[in-house]
């Protein structure tokens, strides 16, 4: 079960803080009937971009008992609030395999149909290697599932470091060996102290570097989940530590880089602090400006960059002015920036807003 | 290390006027106080605001791309640049790395950011946080120890943690600028704001230049300034630009608003009059940028003038008149911090008129010190038989106006007028002593008067009256020539003393006939009324007046028994053919003394003059300064030779130089810091020397 590296130092006034938040918002918590419990949290079909091409990803969120750090002691991450989609009890492996068949009976047909390759994305806003959420019997079921479908030519996963272990990937990796397989890990950033004393992630970059390793043992690719604009960090600080971090991801030959600007999640101490005015989403000027400064096209032969912010030109994501125009401008130029891998596409903004005046004047002060 | 800023003379409260070394080779100095101008992208496209700029003394950088151009350079040769970067100290520090050898140039500072974390938790998270930047920036100095570099100090609202910086600013003396990055954003926080900067001021070398940055507008300048800020960073003008708000220093008035345009900068000339009703318009927000930016340039030009040359005191009211936590800072280090203050504020100013808008001013440190001084040194004559209380008048020194003649005429009727002790009742001084009113600030002061006094100026002048009545005999009479509130304060103070007050008929105005007549006949009546024991020393020489205020100057100046000591060997007075200097010469030895000079009110001993009231150097315990050595070479004092001195010390008053063994004395000047900034600096120009012992 958990074990997580006893050298990691806490900031005991944010885990304090986030343990505060997180018990209102279970306590608020309704609980799920059983045909909530056989069905996923979510599922989608939607244009990605694959390894070496552009294709489909099919997206299932299952429901478990939900992340192991955010029910834990220490509260979870300062951003995240995805515990309010899990069960905090134990979700029977029926269930489970259920929600499973569910999503994947609704789109086999339409995967099967279509021509372009897909990438599966399976998650459960915790850690899918963990006994405590998805235990051995159902992840082997999922896995003989997945090798079934010869369109599925990658599969995403994610976990903590704690749970990446080498048996665990020689059973992946057994029952996958045709699919590219890649393991994502909420890394957010490479520095240590904006990661625990902020985030209070719970995760050392040695521990990160060390889980690398093993997959890479075990032909298991790694993404990496940065976090663009932690709390705590104004704008010109996420742009160093974004492009520091994706450098030295780049440096470690992680595979795939998500970058993740943080969006404000109902019941969390980010959303806490968004209220009182404390903490504004990053710009996407920031965001490109990034982007374009840690990259060059030849970097990503070797990396695929992956972002697909949720809330993205609202209030509560990554947003310039709001103003419809200028938002879905640069929703699109992320978009095709990612689909193509193209840098260029980061200068082809449709709409020149004048909130990027406003943006320069006064980036130091968000 | 060579010395990088600089004091050249401290003003009042914690202001002060210095030079920072831009360039050693040719030398070249930016003055301060002043404002940082931003260089960013958006600015340098603007030929306006290159050609508006390209002389001012210091801008901030925060690109890196901007250490590289050479263009800023050749533009801006004769600038200070400071360099800081708005986001992670890791990121600063690469930059320094890349670029070290840009920053071993002369004109480039660097100031260690304290960006991260935006905001906190609690006092825990802070204390955290503050430790950690404290860690960073330690490793920073030390691995460019031939580097000078600026610190940001970040509070988070918890002042006392202020104490965690000082630390890193003794052990490094790469430290040349305190940027107190969110000491301002809240005015409300007053009380926090004063004890910070007093923590500074009497922890911290005051050789350090003090930077104020964050959420600062323009209108903050002055009380900024007042607190001892030597330069601010207008960089947040553009954020304010960027939300819309057009600077009128008075206020930030929305764009929208504005119809008028009150300003005739290039932008408000230009095009900005045709953008005003722009909803969106990115030139118009550049345009507003340049506006302010003028704006809080031209607003600091201002400062610097009255500085200099005005009653800056009486600048920081006028302009904070409006803000009420302006108004309880100056309340606040007025009432509270005195007794630091007294001894950074100048004891005069010279030539300037010192007005008063009203309770602002009635604290005023050089007010208070008037107040406590006289309170303090004001001994009464022995000779005293009657005392008058007389109201004020607006032309100074009083003597010279028409109803101050008009009293004289009266009271000098009696042969025996040197017996009288005249006082004369003022808002918001007090009380003075006829023979103080030619000193500071008496002679300088203006306050509307009406006849009308509030209860804080009753209660200033009543609580004086008392004190000094106090030292008199009981049985002097007291002859009161008071109406309205003048009159009120006399009747205040009868309930408080024993003495006998009479009041004389007022008949319309104190200055009409029979107003003047009913005084003549009291004075009349009482001047034979107290027997004075005491026989007169050098009857001849009281009677002259002003031998009568320069004993009383000099006990101000100098102590109580120094006027005595002066006058007791026989003097003579002479005025300069100007009329703007009397000299004192010893008519014994026929040898000058000293020289009152009307400008300043204050009286320049030399020499002999000072041994003549010290005589035994080794017995003296206010206003020296010891000399490391016997000799000083040059007309200035420097901190380095100095071995100790008495915390009585105040700028601009004289002081006088003893050497090590305190045995002699070795040279008198005036001083140009207090005794805290001695105590507080390792360098910096103490005393300005105006007469060295001949040995």
């Amino acid at each position: 079960m958990k074990k997580h590296n006893s050298k990691i130092t806490y900031n005991e006034s944010l885990t304090e803080k986030i343990f505060f938040y997180r018990q209102q918002t279970l306590k608020r918590k309704k609980k799920y009937d059983q045909e909530q419990l056989n069905k996923p949290i979510t599922f989608w079909i939607k244009k990605e971009r694959l390894l070496g091409e552009i294709g489909k990803e099919f997206t299932i969120i299952l429901r478990t008992r939900g992340c192991d750090w955010a029910l834990g002691a220490h509260g979870g991450c300062s951003m995240c609030g995805y515990i309010k989609d899990a069960n905090i009890e134990n979700v029977a492996p029926t269930q489970i395999k259920n929600q499973f068949d569910y999503a994947l009976s609704n789109k086999l047909n339409e995967i099967n149909k279509d021509t372009d390759n897909y990438v599966l994305k399976l998650f459960n806003s915790g850690s899918f290697l963990d006994e405590g959420e998805i235990s051995e019997n159902v992840r082997r079921y999922i896995y003989e599932k997945i090798a079934s479908i010869g369109k599925i030519k990658e599969v995403v996963l994610e976990s903590r470091v704690e749970y990446i272990t080498p048996d665990k990937l020689i059973e992946i990796k057994r029952y996958l060996k045709n699919k590219y397989l890649e393991i994502g890990i909420g890394l957010e950033a490479i520095d240590d102290y904006i990661r625990n004393n902020y985030i209070n992630k719970g995760l050392l970059f040695s521990d990160f570097k060390n889980a690398i390793q093993i997959c890479k043992e075990h032909n298991i690719g790694v993404k990496a989940y940065l976090l663009f604009k932690p709390p705590f960090v104004n704008e010109q600080g996420a742009m160093d530590d974004c492009e520091n971090s994706i450098k030295e991801l780049i440096e470690l030959k992680v595979n795939s880089i998500s970058i993740n600007p943080l969006n404000i999640q109902k019941g969390t101490f980010t959303e806490f602090l968004w209220f009182q005015k404390r903490y504004r989403p990053p710009w996407y000027y920031s965001l490109f400006k990034c982007l374009k400064r840690s990259l060059s096209q030849e970097d990503l032969k070797t990396v695929r960059i992956l972002s697909d912010p949720s809330g993205a030109g609202t209030k509560r994501g990554i947003h310039n002015c709001l103003k419809r125009e200028c938002e879905s401008s640069a929703k699109e130029v992320l978009r095709k920036f990612v689909l193509t891998q193209d840098l260029r596409e980061l200068d082809k903004e449709t709409f020149d807003c004048n909130c990027k005046k406003k943006y320069k004047m006064q980036k130091s002060y968000y | 290390m060579t010395h990088f800023f600089e004091v050249i003379s401290t003003k009042v409260g914690y202001s002060r006027i210095g030079r920072v070394l831009i360039s050693k080779k040719p030398k070249i100095y930016g003055k301060t106080p002043n404002i940082l101008i931003p260089i960013r992208n958006v600015l340098m496209h603007q030929l306006d605001f290159i050609e508006q700029f390209e002389n001012h003394d210091f801008f901030v950088i925060t690109k890196e791309i901007f250490l590289k151009i050479s263009f800023i350079r050749d533009k801006f040769k004769k600038t200070g640049f400071i360099f800081t970067h708005t986001g992670k100290l890791e990121r600063f520090q690469q930059i320094l790395v890349e670029n070290s050898d840009i920053f071993f140039e002369d004109n480039i500072i660097s100031i260690i950011p304290f960006n991260i974390p935006t905001t906190i938790i609690n006092k825990d998270f802070v204390h955290k946080e503050i430790e950690n930047y404290i860690n960073s920036a330690e490793k920073i100095l030390k691995n460019n120890p031939n580097l000078n570099f600026g610190i940001t100090i970040k509070i988070f609202d918890y002042p006392k943690l202020v104490n965690l910086y000082f630390p890193l600013i003794r052990n490094n003396e790469n430290i040349k600028i305190l940027n107190l990055a969110d000491i301002f954003d809240n005015f409300s926080y007053f009380r926090n704001i004063i004890g910070l900067l007093g923590e500074i001021k009497t922890h911290l070398d005051n050789n350090i230049i003090i930077m104020a940055s964050g959420r600062v507008i323009p209108k903050f300048y002055p009380i900024l300034i007042y607190l001892g800020v030597d330069l601010i960073d207008s960089s947040y003008l553009m954020y304010l630009s960027g939300e819309n708000f057009y600077d009128s220093i008075e206020y930030l008035l929305p764009i929208y608003k504005i119809k008028f345009l009150p300003c005739s900068c290039v932008a408000c000339q230009g095009k900005l009059k045709n953008l005003l009703e722009d909803k969106y318009s990115s030139e118009k927000i550049d345009l507003l940028c340049l506006h302010n930016l003028i704006s809080a340039f031209n607003y600091m030009k201002k400062i610097k003038q009255y500085i200099s040359y005005e009653d800056f005191r009486a600048f920081v009211e006028k302009s904070s008149l409006d803000d009420t936590n302006v108004i309880s800072i100056l309340k606040v280090l007025d009432k509270s911090y005195f007794d630091l203050i007294r001894y950074e504020t100048p004891i005069v100013q010279e030539n300037k008129i010192v007005k008063c808008f009203g309770p602002s001013s009635y604290y005023r440190p050089d007010f208070q010190e008037f107040r406590v001084r006289t309170i303090e040194n004001f001994e009464p004559e022995p000779w005293t038989r009657l005392i008058i209380l007389l109201p004020c008048s607006a032309k100074k020194p009083y003597s010279e106006s028409k109803s101050h003649k008009l009293f004289h005429k009266a009271i000098r009727k009696f042969s025996e007028f040197p017996h009288f002790q005249e006082f004369i009742l003022t808002s918001p001084l007090g009380i003075i002593p006829r023979q103080l009113e030619n000193i500071y600030p008496v002679n300088s002061y203006d306050i509307s008067v009406t006849g009308e006094w509030d209860n804080e100026e009753l209660n200033i002048t009543v609580e004086m009256l008392v004190k000094i009545l106090e030292k008199y005999n009981k049985d002097i009479p007291i002859i009161c020539h008071l109406e309205n509130g003048y009159l009120e304060i006399a009747k205040k103070a009868t309930s408080k003393l024993e003495h006998n007050f009479i009041f004389s008929k007022i008949y319309g105005r104190t200055t009409s006939k029979e107003s003047l007549q009913s005084l003549e006949n009291l004075i009349k009546e009482q001047k034979d009324k107290y027997i004075v024991n005491e026989s007169l020393p050098r009857k001849d020489f009281i009677s002259k007046t002003w031998i009568r205020k320069f004993i009383k100057i000099l006990d101000y100046q100098f102590g109580p028994g120094s006027g005595v000591k002066i006058i007791s060997s026989g003097i003579v007075l002479k005025k300069n053919k100007a009329s703007t200097q009397i000299s004192l010469i010893n008519s014994n030895k026929n040898e000058e003394i000293g020289v009152f000079k009307f400008k300043t009110g204050q009286i320049s001993l030399n020499l002999k003059g000072i041994i003549q009231i010290t005589q035994d150097p080794s017995s003296i315990k206010s206003n020296y300064i010891m000399f490391d050595g016997e000799e000083i070479m040059g007309n200035t004092l420097f901190r380095a030779g100095i071995l100790n001195w008495s915390s009585d010390l105040i700028p601009n008053n004289h002081v006088i130089i003893l050497d090590k063994k305190k045995k002699n004395i070795i040279a008198i000047g005036e001083l140009l810091v207090g005794s805290n900034f001695i105590k507080n600096s390792k360098a910096g120009r103490i005393v300005k020397i105006y007469e060295k012992a001949q040995f």
